[in-house]
Formats: C-alpha cells, structure tokens, sequence
C-alpha cells in the first residue's frame, strides 16, 4: 500500500497540472459531492423512521353515552335524525347517505341506530326547528323487525297513548318482494306513526331488494329531498349557484379520435369489435330482414332479423336480446334550438366528487348531439327532481314556484305534476316548448337527465334453427298527446328504420343477449301449453321452430298448444302463415286464436283458455304440461292466471283458495313461467 | 298413456278428476324439488344455527376466516363442477347443467387471487373438513351420478338464496370494496332473476325419472351434503379460535390479514425488543436491510466511504 502510496503520490503532486489519471482530486471531489447531494436528497425525502417506544395505550375512561337524541342534535346542530332498522347493513347505509345529503339541502342530518337512543324521545322532536325524522327500516324474516329495531317495534305497539303530533316523518323501507311479508317492518312504521299523529311528509318508500334495491332507493330519495325543501321553504343551496354534482368542460381543437361517438363501454368499439359481447360491450349486429307483419290497420307491426354470424354469441328460445336505440334525431335538433346552443361543441362533465367512481354521468369526452342522441333519455317525462333543479332557471317567478311546486308533496303539486306532466305525456321539449321563460343551461339538463337505456325483445327464433339470426318482433310505439304532439317509441322507431337496403350500406343494431329462465321442457315428450296475444306471441315462435326441429329430428314431442290474440283477422294476425302451417304439419297440436274485435263482444284469450278447460285440465294436472304466459303484465297475464284457478275450482273439485295455491305452486316448482311487460 | 287415463277414468266427466279424492291427498308432493326440500328442512335450520354462520350472519366474521373459507370453497366447486362436467350428458344429471348461468369455480379463482395474490394456487391448500367433502364429490360424481343432483342442489340453491345476504354482510364487514372484488363467487352474472332460476331450476329437477327410492336416496345424500358443509364451518370455527385475537371492532385489522410491512409495526417491535436484546438487534438491523431507505444509507454511506478512501489513498 505505502508503495502505491509513493507511487501515486508521486503521481497526485503533478495531477493538478495534467488531466491523464483515472481519478483526479477533481474527480474525487466531485464524486463525494455527488453522492453527498444524493444523501442529503434522500434524507430529505423521508426521514428513517425510528422504531419508537410505546406506551400502553390507556383504554379512554367509558363516558356516560348520551341516549338521548334529541340532546345530541341540539348538540350538534343537526335537524335531520334518519334511523335505521338494518341487519345486514344496507338499511345502515342508505341512512348514512341520506344524513350526509342533508348539507346539499343546507341542512345537517346524523344517522342513529334505534336501539341505542330513547325512543320516547320522538314527541320531543318539534323542540328542534325544521326537524324531521326519516326511518330506513328493513324486514327481516317473516315481516319482523330486524334485531336493532326490536325495542322500537315493541314501543310503537304498546304506545297507544303516545302522542306524537309534533314528529314530522317519512319511511323507506327494505324488503324482498319473493317473501311474503313485503316490507312489512316499513309500512308498519309508516302506518303505525301516523296513527299516532305525526306528520307524514312524503310517501313511504318501497325497496325491493329482489328487484333493484340500490334503484328504489335513490328514485325514492332524488323525489324525497325536493319535497323536503319545498315543506321547510328551504331553498336547495343558495338562489344564484345550484347543486351541480358535475363541472362542465369545453374542449377546443381535441383530437377526434378522443371523442366518443355513441360507444357504450371502450372508445372505438364499434369500429373495432372484440369478443366477449355484453351490455358494455355490444355487437353490432347487421339487419338481414326488416318486414310488416300488419296486413293492414295503422299499428304497425315488425319482423326484423339481426345477423350474429362471427359473433359467437350463443342464445336459447326464450332468451332476450338487449339493444342499443338512439333517439330520434329530429328531436335532438328541436332541443338544439330550444335551448339555442351548438350541439357540435364537445364537452366533458366532471364529477366534483373525486372519490366517486363515476367520474362522468355518460361517456366523455363527447358532444351534446352525441349525448342527446345516444346517451340521455329525453321521451320520458322528466322526473320531479329534474323540474325542482331546474326551476330555477326559469325566469318567470310563476312557472319557478310551479315547478317546484310540482316536487312537493303537497296534494295541488302532486296533482299539477300529475296533469302537467304525466297525464299530458309532457317529456322535456315539450316542457321548454310550453314554458318559454325556462332556459336552463344545457349542461346543467344533461347531468339531470337519465340515461338512456338498453331495451329487451323476446327472440322469436330458435337458435337450433337459426343459429346465426336473432329475430324480433315488436310493434312501433306512436300516439298522439293531448297536447297535439306526436310521441314515438325510441327503440321501435329506430328498429323500423333499419331498413335492408342493396347499396351497400348495412344497417346495423348494437345488442347482447340476456339469458332469461323462460324455457322449452328439457323432455320433448312434455306437453307445452303457449299462451301469447300480440307481440307476445315472439318466444313461442322460437319455441314452435324448436318443437319442429325436434320433431324433425325424429324425437317424440308432446302436445303444443298455442293461444294467440289480437283485434282483427284481416289486420294483425301475426305470423298467421307459420302458425297456420304449423297446426297443418302437426308441430302445433292446437292452434286457438282470438279475434277481439271482430264481433261484437270482445274475445281475448283467456276466454278461450275457459272454453278448453277440461283438455286444458287434464294436460296440466296429468299429463305434466308447462304453461308459458307472454305479453302485456297488466290485463292479460292477470286474466289468464283468473282463468286457471276457476278451471282449477271446477275440475279440480278445490276451493278458490285450493285452486291458487295449486296454481301457484305450479309457478314455484317451474311449471308456470312468465315472460310479461307493462 | 292419455287415452288409458281417459277410459279408467270415464266414469268422471273429465279427463283428469279432481285433486282431491277419498282419503288420498294428491297435492301431497312427489316431485323430486318439494321432497328434497321437505327432507332437507331440519338440517338445512341446523346448518343455519352452527355459531359459524350465527356470527357470520352478524357480521362478526374475521377476514382470516373469510379467504380459509373461499379456499375450501374452491377447492368444493372445483371438485363438483368436475363431477357435472364429466357427466353433464348422463340421464340423471343433463336436464340440470346450467355451466355459463352457475359454475363457479372461477370466480372463486379470481376472488382467491384477490385475497393471496398471483401466485395464490401455492399458498393455499385443501382442508381436511373440505377433503372428506370433495372425496364424496368425486366418489358420488365417478360411481353413481345421479346422486350429484343433492349436492348441486344443496349448494347451488343455498347460493341463489341466502347466499345474496352473505354477500352483502361480508362486503359491509369486511370492507371489500363495492366494485366487487373478493366476491364475485355470489355475483351470478349470467342469471338475470335468482327466483326465477330457482323455479326453472326446481322444474328440471322434477323432469328427472326417478322412482320414490330414488328420491329418498337423494334425500339422504342432500343431507349428507349439509352435513359436509358444517364440518368445514367447524373446522373454521377450530382455526379461528387459533388465530391472534385481533379487535376487529376497533378497526385495527390483523398483520397477515391485511399483508401490510410487519417491520412498520410498533406493536410488533415492541414485542420482539421484549422478546430479547440479541434478537432485537439483528431483528433491528433485518428490519434496516429491509427497508429501502436503510439501504440506501447503507449504500450512500459505503459510496462516502469509498470516496474518502480514495481521496486519502490518492
């Protein structure tokens, strides 16, 4: 070492003159300076942190818990107290949310299990100024009370006495339609309190936890808070400045490539398709066939088929195919004008709540026209929480206090919104085009609107038969309005005009498959017993094309039975041709149509379903048959069913009640189905 | 089979004869889904008050417990699906198959991706419990298939119903996030309506021809499948009982549970500086190699070093 020591330092002493050696003094110097600046980066950025010593951590001294809640809203300064009777949670949340939209409202709501405040307290409740007390009580089991709402439930029965004139109240309650006591809990409380004298302010909500009980809730809620300010005379937030949930951008000189065009899920889908096909990602499906199934009349009446060749999507007979429709674009252009705005410009709306995750209330960025055209629902009539948001910008005080009239719950708004709005199928153009002094800004109307949604069509094909081909059958929606306007359809418009055409150009229809329980028996050999007037009559084409194929196939196939209906022979006798072909060729063994106004008195299906009874009894009773109902949910299904349990009473030697339980039971083990709209 | 029915029976002006003659009830069921349901009740009430599902119910369940019961859930679906693949065309089981609408041993994958990791398939394993299950599967599947019609039923019925509240109580317990990661096991995808799957579910289980003893014989099988199920929430109960206490209420989650940098702990440096000076010293400087800040010190600290040594040597 010393000897290199010598030798280098031999070398060092002229190193300051020449530049030649590995690692001059400079060097040196400025290597440690580099890494001394990179130690003092690093220390800098995030000190090491120390294993530190603990204490034992002091358990806090229990404190008295404040049980009364009328003393902690004082307290706190809140107003709103919501209750929650829950059991699984969710009962817990949406009292959360609820408590929490309070300051959108300028108001401050805190939610409160009941179990662990005095319940007695309620009649207190009007020490409070604007008070109001909002329960989310959910059902549990047989129509009882979930276990944190026991004592509740127990002190409303007993209380006969208790009187609590000075509660002001509303219900949601959360329930399972497929139990019997549906939302039991809920409707008690809501009833039960009234009894007592408080003061309702707004409808009982009803959640239904087998349909969508996320939806129920916040339809019930967005109805419920515009009716809260409007008994409070609480203005929501400010007269100048409103509630936006998002922020407009304009955007100049984007690319194109970054806009979105009508795609439901991934940007450029449509132009680039890649399996698996679903409701974020839809096939475009071209039109093969687009024909009237009207003979006359002026319903019109529709057979289209969509091409899935390549897709690879599968279906079954009695599965629904879902499609994308897109408004009318005429429409689009009326609302353009209206509102005197360029529907070009493209936009984005920002969700203000950076922690939600929806960042956009549809597809961004994008223009309006696309939004209007592709995204928003802009035929239904608006709901009521739209008018309460945009009332103000309407600059007629009148017209302002009307539309916010029209989300109270008073019994004239209820009434005004009822004939106004619904009773004249009023839908957004129309409620600009009739009161002038609204003009709300476009932005603000698309964040209010729904979005547009997806419809479902019963296939009318068997895919055993027609593998690649998904046929529809629907009728074209258009009716006049009392106001003279002409609504039309979204979806039945836009089919009937996916014409096949021979220049080329395809039409096409975005769609998926929902898979549906509505099924052909797995055995060939069970008779089927088909009941569907008008367009219901789709699924049983794809079931007679399957019970054909079948039978083609040298299978031993049981008797099908059809039942259809419609008004006029000469009119809309829907696939008369296949059907009458069928009943020649055995694949229909009875074929039973209604005509209902081809004479005098009207004849539907469940007529004739009584005039075959006893064949009708002994298929279902002894010889296995499936029933399938489809079409309207309203009359017709209702009807039928009527009609089954009085055959059932006098063929089956049971009561009225024998006679629906047997049906009914018929329904649960599957041997019933329904495949109804309204 | 009609035209005989027709001349027994023309004494009666119908065809088919009223429900209710003499002494005999004819509603009193024969279809394979009310006497599996009738058989089932007693046992199914029994699984429904083991302390397991009691507390899970409640949500009182630990997250721990909740991924050993994914996996046994998995390995149980896995075994089953196998057994219904494999005899999907079997008289005794085809009217049934419902893959797209209910396997699940994918989305049992995914969740168990969720909850382990990437390389999850090596870190869990089979349970005893879940091992005496799954041979059953795979001895009923291979030997006498139509007996894979109880254990389809018991669990895949359970699922669609009950199983909906499980999932919302996990979710809330547990704090799963509400894009559904972690349970995509009670998310079927491809059924729209769970009531209506049931009813389509329970009409192909009465379109299987089999005789009363038949029946009976799937009865006791479906029990036995019950049975099966509550060894494994045992044998969790058993586990749980094992694992650190950790105070869920508090919201202080477990360190395994929430796979967090133990070495960031205080509470575990303190216990293993208590545990002994020697240990905590080379846990010490285990726990300073380990953290990337430590060893960039150690790092900058040899280049310091390094640079003064050759500023002297030089």
């Amino acid at each position: 070492m010393t000897d290199m020591d010598a030798e280098t330092s031999a070398h060092t002493e002229p190193m300051a003159d020449e530049e030649e050696s590995l690692f001059s003094n400079l060097d040196i110097f400025l290597f440690s300076l580099i890494i001394a600046f990179v130690v003092y980066w690093f220390m800098s950025r995030k000190k090491p942190e120390p294993i530190p010593e603990f204490k034992k951590l002091d358990t806090p001294a229990p404190t008295t818990r404040e049980t009364s809640f009328i003393e902690k809203m004082k307290k706190t300064g809140k107003n709103i107290i919501v209750f929650y009777g829950s059991q699984t949670g969710t009962g817990e949340e949406f009292a959360n949310r609820l408590s929490k939209d309070a300051q959108r409202y300028g108001m401050k709501g805190m939610a409160a299990d009941p179990e662990e405040y005095e319940m007695g307290e309620l009649c207190r409740l009007s020490e409070i100024k604007n008070a109001l007390a909002i329960f989310c009580m959910a059902t549990y089991g047989e129509g009882d009370p979930t276990d944190n709402a026991q004592d509740f439930y127990d002190w409303l029965q007993e209380n006969d006495d208790e009187d609590l004139s000075g509660l002001t109240y509303t219900v949601f309650a959360l329930g399972n339609k497929t139990y019997e006591h549906y939302n039991a809990m809920g409707k008690y409380v809501d009833k039960r309190l009234e009894e007592l004298g408080a003061k309702r302010i707004f409808d009982l909500g009803l959640g239904d936890d087998d349909g969508n009980l996320e939806e129920d809730f916040v339809s019930w809620r967005e109805q419920f808070w515009p009716a809260v300010c409007e008994h409070f005379g609480v203005e929501a937030l400010g007269d100048d400045s409103s509630i936006r949930q998002y922020e407009l951008k304009e955007h100049t000189d984007l690319n194109m490539n970054k806009v979105y065009s009508g795609e439901i899920g991934r940007l450029k889908s449509f132009e680039v398709q890649k399996p698996p096909y679903d409701s974020k990602n839809p096939f475009l499906a071209s039109v093969t066939v687009n024909r009237r199934l009207h003979k006359a009349g002026n319903r019109h009446l529709m057979h289209l088929e969509l091409d899935i060749t390549g897709s690879k999507i599968r279906y079954e007979s009695g599965d629904h195919v879902a499609v994308f429709p897109t408004n009318d674009s005429a429409l689009v252009n009326k609302l353009g004008q209206v509102l005197g705005v360029d529907l070009d410009a493209v936009i984005s709306l920002n969700n203000l709540d950076e922690e939600s995750n929806k960042k956009h209330p549809f597809p961004c960025p994008t223009s309006y026209r696309t939004a209007l055209t592709h995204y928003l629902d802009i035929t239904n009539s608006p709901r009521t929480n739209v008018l309460y948001e945009l009332a103000q910008y309407a600059s007629d005080p009148k017209d302002q206090e009307n539309m916010r009239k029209m989300a109270s719950s008073s019994p004239e708004g209820k009434a005004l919104y009822q004939n106004w709005v619904l009773g004249a199928s009023r839908n957004i153009l129309a409620i600009l085009e009739d009161m002038p002094s609204l003009k709300p800004p476009i932005d603000h109307m698309c964040e209010l609107l729904p979005r547009l949604q997806a419809r479902y069509y019963s296939i009318a094909s068997s895919s055993k038969v027609h593998p690649n081909s998904i046929h529809i059958c629907a009728v074209v929606v258009e009716y006049e309005t009392p106001t003279g306007r002409v609504n039309k359809g979204v979806a039945t418009n836009w089919l009937k005009n996916k014409l096949v055409t021979n220049n080329g150009h395809k039409s096409t229809v975005p769609m998926f498959i929902r898979k549906s329980q509505f099924r052909l028996p797995f055995k060939a050999t069970n008779p089927v017993i088909m009941i569907g007037p008008g367009t219901g009559i789709a699924p049983f084409m794809g079931f007679i094309q399957e019970r054909a194929w079948l039978k083609q196939q040298g299978k031993e196939v049981g008797e099908t039975v059809m039942y259809f209906g419609c008004r006029h022979k000469s009119e809309d006798y829907l696939y008369q041709e296949e059907l009458e072909d069928a009943e020649k060729n055995g694949v229909l063994t009875q074929l039973n149509v209604a005509f209902s106004r081809d004479q005098e008195q009207k004849v539907y299906v469940q007529h004739l379903v009584k005039r075959n009874k006893e064949h009708l009894w002994k298929l279902i009773h002894s010889d296995n048959a499936h029933i399938y109902v489809c079409g309207d949910a309203k009359n017709m299904a209702h009807d039928v069913q009527a009609a089954l349990y009085e055959i059932g009473e006098e063929l089956g030697g049971m009561t009225r009640t024998q006679a629906t339980d047997y049906i009914k039971k018929l329904m649960t083990k599957g041997r019933y189905s329904q495949d109804v709209w309204s | 089979m009609s035209a005989e029915k027709m001349e027994t029976t023309a004494s009666v002006s119908n065809g088919a004869g009223p429900v209710y003659e003499g002494k005999e009830d004819a509603l009193s069921p024969e279809d394979l889904s009310e006497v599996l349901a009738a058989g089932t009740k007693e046992v199914h009430e029994k699984a429904e008050n083991t302390q397991f599902v009691k507390d899970f119910l409640r949500g009182r369940i630990r997250k721990e417990l909740f991924k050993l019961g994914a996996v046994a859930l998995y390995y149980t679906y896995t075994a089953m699906e196998e057994e219904i693949e494999r005899n999907k065309e079997h008289s005794h089981f085809a009217p049934l198959y419902f893959p797209t609408e209910l396997h699940r041993h994918e989305a049992l994958a995914r969740d168990l991706e969720y909850f382990y990791g990437p390389d999850w398939q090596s870190q869990v394993r089979c349970s005893q419990a879940t091992q005496h299950y799954v041979d059953r599967i795979h001895q009923v599947g291979q030997e006498d298939p139509v007996l894979l019609v109880a254990h389809a039923y018991t669990r895949y019925m359970g699922d669609l119903s009950g199983g909906q509240v499980l999932k919302k109580v996990a979710q809330r317990a547990m704090k799963l996030p509400s894009t559904g990661e972690g349970l995509e096991f009670y998310q079927f995808d491809g059924i729209h309506s769970a009531k209506a799957f049931k009813q389509l579910y329970r009409s192909r289980m009465n379109e299987l021809e089999l005789d009363m003893e038949m029946k009976k014989r799937l009865v006791d099988e479906a029990v036995k499948a019950f049975q099966f199920n509550m060894e494994v929430f045992e044998e969790l109960e058993e586990i749980g009982k094992t694992i650190q206490e950790d105070v869920l209420d508090a919201g202080m989650p477990v360190h395994g549970a929430m796979g967090g940098d133990i070495n960031k702990c205080p509470y575990y440096a303190v216990k293993t500086a208590a545990s002994g000076g020697t240990a905590y010293a080379s846990q010490l400087a285990m726990a300073v190699l380990r953290h990337p800040t430590g060893q960039v010190l150690l790092a900058t600290w040899f280049a310091a070093l390094a640079g003064l040594a050759a500023w002297y040597l030089m």
